[in-house]
């Protein structure tokens, strides 16, 4: 804005009859102070030109102040006098021009710190890395003029986060690219002249972060010349941003490792519940046995220890169930598949549950059913789960509908009660791990059954589906890909 | 050592187990000895002589597949495997060494009586009778005929020789690789599972009434399959 007034300023200053106007020693001396402050280029010898105006002007001065007299005395001098006037003017016209010129750079300079400015104001606005690299990509080529390419490091090598579509990026790029980060300093334009884009390292106090390549053909990017001046501002405002971005994903890790932490500490909060629960009944009941050997009746006693046997029973499933679950979470489960009979499948499964009793089941397995290939102890092992649910959660009398066919690509493995429901806001959550439905508070669980089954079935890249049945209860599933595991 | 009641040895390292299995064994007329390793149950087979042996699979020092092994060299005395649900690799290897059955930590004692009775008849049935009854189900070994519920069965060679296994092995569990050992003799063992499978399949659609709830021919997943046949099934619903 300064810069604007100054303009109208100068050719304001600089006529000739405001000039002549002017004759006060304060006001040709103001003259010059306005100048100077003016046009103070730094890059140009104008303590030498306007010594050099200053000694023009001065006789002007003495000249015009001469003038009237020496017409009257002798014409001859006035025009001499007119003379060194006009050579006076012609310095201070050419002055004026050089002032122009620097003035070009004055209005250059304040367009690149305007750029500079915008850029810095969209990184600082930008959080993450992505978002950097957007602002990256239009204020390089807008300021600049040319494309650009952004290679970060990913892993134990460089990937090409963004690439400009004028730009021409092949293998010899990436390689010119990976060398400048490997070195930490500029390749490409500057030192090898048969390279057409200028490889910047983004470099900070941290360490290199990346690599940013600009098209450097046409006039280039000269050892001294502005453009690279600025084009080296703006990679290093990229790196600082850059390094921020990295710093904070860094805090974001460690967050989302204190909330695993946290989680963690939960989970073994909810398991050091279900454990003790079991346990402090088991010792309470065998010790109520133990001190009242002779107080208690023959009956009592028998029910304190069955009791006690229940409670350890659950207690031994509740580990079971912990270990599937490691084993699943860390792992370690290694699945075995072979060519199976659903049949056998379901077969085995019933075999393994002694609740089923004389519960009524009916089984409908379609006949042109294929094998499928699974883990058979795995796939029994959680249909046992869904047939235990389907018994636990409806009453004693209810029947149990098996139905296995093919649905598409999968064989559905279906198992129906007629039992208290699932809500259909719980249909999802209820493989989530320690999920345990409303209607399920009053039946003893540990939360973990159904999650190993989802966990078995996913293994074989199956998946489980809960549906409430039309005519009450609920409906499990266990689809498995029919081709198996590609 | 006039002691008429049958002998169990038990061969476990927890106090617990031993002691509840000492007192439940007692009580239904065994007479019980205890070994803590499988070093000293070798030690003391040969003099107690037992007629049944309980042995935990996670034993220290030579584990239960070594101590089965050991005494597979000499002995046929049934052996009963006691494992938890964890074991799996380690139960199927003890089985194909020689072991009889298994039990899975923790059982109820009617189950382990029931193995062991069990156990203990088969050890003292004579080799080959010549007409199998199980149920409704007959078999004829000499003469390969099969009939279920007075009708004849018609029965592949390669079924019969199944069957036939599984009836010399009444009521123990046969790992899939004992099965096709006694059936294809040494065939690759992968290619002959799918094959066994195919063929027990076939099996109960021929014997079984339903047989997505098989009553003779019952599978243990994972590890092979078991006839189970009428004394077994008595026992189960009693």
């Amino acid at each position: 804005m300064q810069a604007q007034s100054r303009d109208r300023a100068l050719p304001e200053l600089l006529s000739h009859d405001n000039l002549i106007r002017s004759l006060s020693v304060q006001r040709v001396i103001a003259f010059f102070q306005r100048f100077e402050s003016v046009a103070l280029p730094r890059n140009l010898n104008w303590r030498g030109v306007s010594a050099t105006v200053a000694v023009a002007v001065s006789i002007v001065v003495i000249a015009s102040v001469a003038h009237p007299a020496l017409e009257r005395v002798q014409p001859r001098l006035l025009s001499v006098l007119t003379i060194v006037e006009l050579l006076a003017f012609g310095l201070v016209l050419s002055s004026t021009i050089a002032a122009a010129r620097a003035n070009d750079d004055v209005r250059r300079l304040a367009s690149q710190s305007e750029a500079l400015y915008a850029f810095t104001t969209s990184l600082a606005a930008a959080s993450q890395l992505d978002q950097m690299i957007d602002a990256m990509a239009i204020h390089f080529p807008k300021t600049f003029g040319r494309p650009i390419a952004v290679m970060l490091p990913e892993g134990d090598k460089l990937a090409v986060r963004f690439c400009s579509s004028g730009l021409e990026f092949g293998e010899t790029e990436r390689e010119m690219m990976d060398s400048a980060f490997r070195a930490g300093r500029e390749t490409g334009w500057s030192t090898n002249h048969l390279s057409h884009i200028l490889c910047c390292p983004l470099i900070t106090s941290q360490g290199i972060f990346g690599v940013l390549g600009i098209a450097a053909s046409g006039s280039g990017f000269l050892a001294g010349n502005h453009e690279l001046r600025l084009l080296r501002n703006f990679v290093e405002q990229a790196a600082l941003a850059i390094t921020r971005a990295n710093l904070s994903e860094k805090a974001w890790h460690s967050e989302a490792l204190k909330e695993t932490d946290k989680l963690q500490k939960a989970l073994l909060n909810s398991i050091s519940h279900s454990l003790r629960t079991p346990v402090a009944s088991v010792s309470s009941l065998l010790h109520t046995v133990l001190e009242g050997e002779h107080a208690i009746d023959f009956a009592t006693r028998r029910q304190l220890l069955q009791t006690a046997r229940n409670e350890s029973l659950k207690l031994n499933q509740l580990v079971q169930n912990l270990l599937d679950m490691s084993r699943l979470e860390g792992g370690g489960l290694r699945i075995r598949t072979s060519r199976c009979d659903v049949e056998d499948v379901i077969g085995a499964a019933l075999e393994q549950v002694d609740a089923v009793g004389a519960r009524h089941v009916s089984i409908a397995i379609d006949p042109s059913l294929p094998w499928v290939p699974m883990d058979q102890v795995l796939i029994v092992q959680a249909l046992v789960n869904l047939i235990d649910n389907a018994l636990k959660y409806s009453p004693p009398g209810a029947p149990i509908e098996i139905t296995a066919r093919q649905s598409g690509d999968h064989i559905q493995i279906a198992v129906g009660d007629e039992g208290f429901g699932i809500a259909a806001d719980e249909l999802e959550r209820v493989f989530d791990k320690f999920f345990r439905g409303s209607a399920a508070e009053a039946v003893s669980g540990t939360g973990l059954g159904l999650s190993i089954c989802k966990g078995f079935v996913e293994a074989h890249h199956g998946h489980m589906v809960a549906v409430q049945r039309p005519q009450g209860g609920t409906e499990m599933s266990i689809l498995l890909p029919v081709e198996g595991i590609r | 050592m006039n002691d008429p009641r049958p002998r169990v040895l038990v061969v476990d390292d927890e106090i617990g187990i031993r002691r509840a299995l000492h007192a439940s064994l007692s009580t239904q007329g065994y007479l019980v000895r205890e070994a803590l390793t499988g070093e000293e149950a070798l030690q003391m087979v040969p003099s107690f002589r037992p007629d049944v042996i309980l042995l935990d699979l996670g034993l220290p020092g030579l584990g239960g597949e070594g101590v089965t092994a050991a005494l597979r060299e000499w002995t046929s005395t049934p052996i009963i495997i006691l494992s938890v649900q964890s074991d799996e690799t380690a139960k199927i290897a003890a089985l194909d060494a020689g072991a009889d059955d298994y039990l899975t930590k923790p059982f109820g004692c009617g189950e382990l009586l029931a193995r062991i009775r069990a156990a203990l008849r088969r050890a003292c049935q004579p080799d080959a009778t010549p007409v199998f009854v199980a149920g409704d189900l007959a078999v004829a070994l000499a003469e390969h005929r099969v009939k279920l519920r007075g009708q004849d069965v018609p029965i592949t060679p390669t079924e019969f020789s199944l069957l036939k296994t599984f009836i010399a092995n009444a009521n123990k569990l046969l790992t899939h690789r004992q099965l096709i050992r006694e059936v294809w003799g040494g065939a690759h063992y992968e290619d002959s599972q799918h094959l066994l499978r195919v063929n027990v399949s076939n099996l109960r659609r021929k014997l079984e009434v339903n047989p997505a709830r098989p009553r003779y021919i019952v599978t243990e997943p994972g590890v092979g399959y078991r006839l189970r046949c009428e004394t077994a099934l008595e026992e189960r619903t009693a």
